[in-house]
């Protein structure tokens, strides 16, 4: 009985082992990658993107228990096409980058889902920390490269995103959709 | 319609037009000036998604009151006035009518260039007319200022008027726009 367990143990021991071995390491491609986010304001949609980001990713459909997606945010990058609502977005009443230069998200469990992906991680944002689940596809490409896209949801004021006035969601709304589009390459 | 006499009011549709769109004018002015005054930031935003939403909707009350006005005629002028009175009555109100149409639009392409969409009362958002463009906002900017005092002037000038043939010339110019008046003829 007791030899029968080892060996259930050394089995499961060896099939982890053989899905680490399984994953593949990517980064992403600067120039091709993008991340974008939708917000309401005033009752109308605005779009803004991040140009500086870096995602780590190491993935493999078949061994999602060792699959994880790591992505730096420099707060500082970004652009929603006016330069006002820039300066104001990365004032200290929203994403205060002076103190918060960074975000970052990691993800802390992976699952296949009938469209795709699913996963749930720690996005940390503005000094704050909280789990933020995304949806995604994974599409493997030429040459060892792959894209990983997908979206979420988050609402800004659980980051403390939008002080003073812009607590308020009259004019800018708390539900904030992400839409990412990851253009990965296979790490050297 | 030729062959029928001029009316000698301004019919219900007509006094509900001129009224129900002087009436958001005054708020327009009340919100965009204020609004113009206040450092950037959510308070601003909060007064400039009004002003646009009253804008949109005289811009629909104006294509509205438009149409109307092609076929529908106004009444007369009253006899007394000279060639040059009835020419300025003409052109403050054709001025009118082109200012119902460019402030709404001038303030509309100016949101559409600073990548800020007009939504109608968080009902729906209009499209952006362009894309951002920096220089376009501040051109269309000072435009939509100036027009603003413009149109200032111009609604001055046509309250003194209306006042000065009630008051002066004792004619109905004033009270044929009035509801619940009746407008005798007097001399």
């Amino acid at each position: 009985m007791r030899n029968i367990y080892l060996a259930g143990t050394a089995a499961v021991l060896l099939g982890a082992a053989a899905a680490v071995a399984a994953v593949a390491s990517y980064t992403s491609d600067a120039q091709q990658s993008r991340l974008e986010f939708v917000g309401l304001q005033a009752g109308a949609e605005f779009k803004g993107v991040f140009h500086k980001f870096t995602a780590n990713v190491d993935f493999a459909p078949d061994a999602l228990a060792s699959s994880r997606i790591d992505v730096q945010i420099d707060m500082n990058s970004v652009d929603s096409m006016d330069k006002d609502r820039d300066a104001t977005i990365r004032g200290k009443d929203v994403f205060d980058v002076a103190h918060n230069p960074t975000a970052h998200y990691l993800t802390k469990s992976i699952t296949k889902t009938a469209a795709g992906f699913a996963a749930v991680g720690a996005l940390t944002l503005r000094g704050v920390t909280k789990d933020i689940p995304i949806e995604f596809q994974f599409v493997p490409g030429a040459a060892g490269a792959a894209k990983l896209s997908g979206s979420a949801k988050l609402n800004r004021l659980d980051f403390g995103v939008g002080q003073g006035d812009w607590k308020s969601t009259d004019t800018v709304g708390d539900a904030v959709k992400i839409n990412f589009s990851l253009v990965l390459k296979p790490k050297g | 319609m030729p062959n029928q006499s001029p009316p000698t009011r301004y019919s219900a549709v007509a006094q509900g037009f001129h009224w129900l769109i002087a009436a958001l004018i005054v708020v327009q002015f009340t919100l965009g000036w204020t609004a113009g005054n206040l450092p950037i930031g959510a308070r601003k935003l909060a007064r400039l998604d009004w002003h646009k939403s009253f804008g949109m909707t005289i811009l629909m009350l104006a294509v509205l009151r438009l149409l109307w006005r092609l076929f529908h005629r106004p009444p007369e002028l009253p006899a007394g006035m000279t060639a040059i009175e009835r020419q300025l009555a003409r052109a403050t109100h054709v001025l009118f009518y082109v200012l119902l149409f460019v402030m709404p639009l001038t303030g509309w392409v100016m949101s559409s260039a600073k990548n800020f969409s007009v939504s109608w009362f968080h009902q729906f958002t209009w499209p952006n007319l362009i894309g951002p463009n920096e220089r376009a906002f501040d051109v269309l900017r000072t435009t939509h200022d100036t027009l603003s005092w413009l149109l200032f002037a111009l609604a001055s000038l046509h309250i003194l008027a209306a006042l000065k043939h009630h008051f002066w010339h004792k004619d109905d110019v004033l009270k044929r726009m009035l509801p619940f008046t009746k407008s005798e003829k007097r001399s």
